[in-house]
């Protein structure tokens, strides 16, 4: 494992806790998470299916709201954030990257890596473009931009997705599964792209992963079992 | 974001396809009434020409009297009327008085000193009146003079008072009409003077240019088919009562039947306007089932997007801003058919279709477009409100 981030804290959970209710039953997703992460930090998060890693990360992303505890960015807690105010701090300092991409199959590359820039009235046409193309350039997608999504292969749909957060600038990204659905040959290659924006930019990465390889190429690996944080 | 909304729809076009002949439909329905909507509206704005208010019509039936005895007994009859208290003007007229569905139409030319048609108007009303149709109808003269008692003299060329809209067609750029000569009924008739226009088949019919020649009172070849009469204000059943009973006493066999002007205006508006309505109530109906089926369609799109407006939300999107995704997707499609619609109907004031003013289509196009837009805004506004509400955490997930 590598150890390059400072100690300042950007994430910060404390004492989260994460139960899905329906009629009939109650699922603890996640229960007593404290969990700090630091800027510049690549982390990895494992367990089995259904432990809660996904959920950790929509509650880093503010997709979604804990059940109790308080999340921290940067150190200001985000509970009593509005709709807005949320939805501001995912644009600008969070970049997502899924599993399956997320890519809207109808728009070309370069319509898909500029959608977070759509939701910032700040920035015009053409630095949405500029942006846009230096980040596929990153990615090593530049000659792909007229293409659409079904055009491409896995990997290099997730490079899309990839230039999609870091066309943002975020400084957090946070990757669900990255190469989940990817062979092992294009797995490394998002890996290695991935460990690149950590290492060249300072971007914190939260990854998670059911790949033990891959995860301990990372600075810290937290794992997680029935909600709970084990190691 | 507008430009990314047209990428995007102009992209799903083939999926959006049906929607678009949908809304394509919708516009041609909306095109069609607001056309028919907006001639209604542009006759009825323009000035019907008289006053009618207080004006009655009397329709005259003469019976089996032998018709050399007629015109003796009609005199009898109108010198009893006008005595009568109440009674402040009668006129007699041929059976196109207002409001009666009744035309007398003719075509009139205007010719040059070499006898050459210069101006021809195809269809004019063609009023034989009695001179007191000024002052029984409250008419406007707008320049020259209404028929005089000198009018009556035998002349090579009778007079007639030309209206408005006809001078407008024979003597543009202020031309003076009056003394001018025009042909019909194979004669040339003089122009003594202009009223207003006269729109004896009341306001929601097109305005058809009216020509007025004068019946006076030695005109023994001329048995009016109606008398007009101007009446005092609040005169009722008992002058009516009166009315038909001097009619009856004076002409042998004679009948009468009195219906006052309003009355008629107010069966002639019920009779116009029934086509239109019926029209109206169809259109609203199939428009229902557009806005049904374009809701139908939205709320599917939704649920079918979920994951899409999730990755949205993670990206930035606020719940408001992708309300107004759904809305302005929704206004775009509708843009597409409506382009294609506007394509259609711009065909009709190029061409000049059924004679109707460019005007009224350019109304007509503003009209079906606003509808659509109001309507597709409103029918995507729930579906938008639903879409605000998916939860992204929820949406990514179930993908």
């Amino acid at each position: 494992m590598q150890s390059t981030s400072t100690t300042s804290p950007v994430i910060r959970l404390a004492d989260i806790e994460k139960v899905y209710q329906t009629r009939t039953i109650e699922t603890v997703a996640l229960s007593q998470v404290n969990l700090t992460i630091n800027r510049g930090e690549f982390v990895s998060v494992m367990g089995p299916s259904g432990c809660g890693k996904s959920t950790l990360l929509s509650l880093m992303g503010l997709l979604d709201e804990p059940s109790s505890g308080t999340i921290e960015i940067d150190g200001r807690p985000v509970t009593s954030y509005s709709d807005k105010e949320l939805a501001g701090l995912r644009n600008h300092k969070i970049g997502f990257v899924f599993q399956s991409y997320h890519l809207i199959n109808d728009l070309s590359v370069l319509d898909n890596v500029e959608m977070p820039l759509l939701y910032r009235p700040s920035i015009g046409g053409s630095e949405r473009r500029r942006r846009a193309l230096e980040a596929l350039d990153k990615v090593g997608l530049n000659a792909r931009t007229k293409h659409f999504p079904a055009q491409l292969s896995g990997g290099q749909r997730q490079r899309v997705a990839i230039a999609r957060a870091l066309a943002g600038q975020p400084e957090i990204i946070l990757a669900d599964e990255p190469t989940g659905n990817l062979d092992s040959v294009m797995g490394e290659e998002i890996m290695e792209l991935l460990l690149g924006l950590n290492r060249e930019q300072g971007t914190t990465l939260v990854m998670v992963t059911h790949d033990e390889q891959q995860a301990l190429k990372t600075q810290r690996l937290i794992r997680f079992f029935d909600g709970r944080q084990v190691a | 974001m507008l430009r990314h909304l047209f990428t995007l729809m102009w992209n799903r076009r083939r999926a959006n396809a049906l929607l678009i002949i949908e809304i394509l439909l919708a516009f041609v329905v909306l095109f069609a009434v607001g056309t028919i909507g907006a001639g209604l509206w542009a006759n009825y704005r323009q000035p019907l020409g008289f006053e009618y208010n207080q004006a009655w019509q009397v329709n005259l039936a003469f019976g089996s009297q032998p018709r050399a005895e007629r015109f003796g007994t009609l005199q009898q009859v109108l010198g009893r009327l006008r005595a009568l208290p109440g009674v402040q003007g009668v006129a007699v007229s041929a059976a196109n008085t207002p409001f009666s569905f009744n035309d007398s139409q003719m075509s009139v030319e205007k010719t040059d000193a070499q006898g050459r048609v210069v101006h021809s108007a195809e269809t004019v009303n063609i009023f034989n009146v009695g001179p007191e149709l000024r002052q029984v109808m409250n008419l406007n003269m707008m320049a020259g003079r209404w028929f005089e008692p000198a009018d009556v003299a035998p002349s090579a060329h009778g007079p007639i008072v030309i209206d408005e809209r006809l001078r407008e067609a024979f003597f543009p750029s202020n031309e003076q009409a009056v003394g001018k000569l025009l042909s019909f009924d194979k004669k040339q008739w003089r122009v003594v003077g202009v009223m207003q226009a006269y729109r004896a088949d009341g306001e929601l019919q097109d305005p058809v240019p009216a020509v007025v020649q004068p019946v006076f009172a030695a005109d023994t070849t001329f048995l009016p088919d109606a008398l007009l009469l101007r009446v005092a204000a609040g005169s009722g059943a008992a002058l009516e009562k009166r009315l038909t009973d001097e009619i009856r006493r004076i002409g042998p066999g004679w009948s009468a039947t009195v219906r006052t002007l309003p009355e008629m205006h107010a069966s002639q508006v019920k009779t116009l306007l029934t086509k239109p309505v019926l029209l109206s109530v169809m259109s609203i109906f199939l428009l229902l089932n557009m806005a049904l089926g374009l809701f139908g369609v939205l709320w599917l799109n939704i649920s079918q997007r979920r994951a899409e407006l999730g990755v949205r939300r993670a990206l930035g999107a606020t719940a408001g801003a992708i309300s107004r995704l759904v809305v302005g997707e929704t206004l775009v499609v509708t843009t597409f058919g409506l382009v294609l619609g506007l394509l259609i109907a711009v065909q009709f004031p190029l061409l000049g279709a059924f004679e109707v003013p460019a005007g009224v289509y350019l109304t007509a196009m503003g009209l079906a477009a606003v509808g659509l837009y109001g309507l597709a805004a409103v029918c995507a506004l729930y579906p938008g409100r639903l879409a605000a509400g998916i939860r992204p955490a929820v949406a990514l997930r179930e993908e």
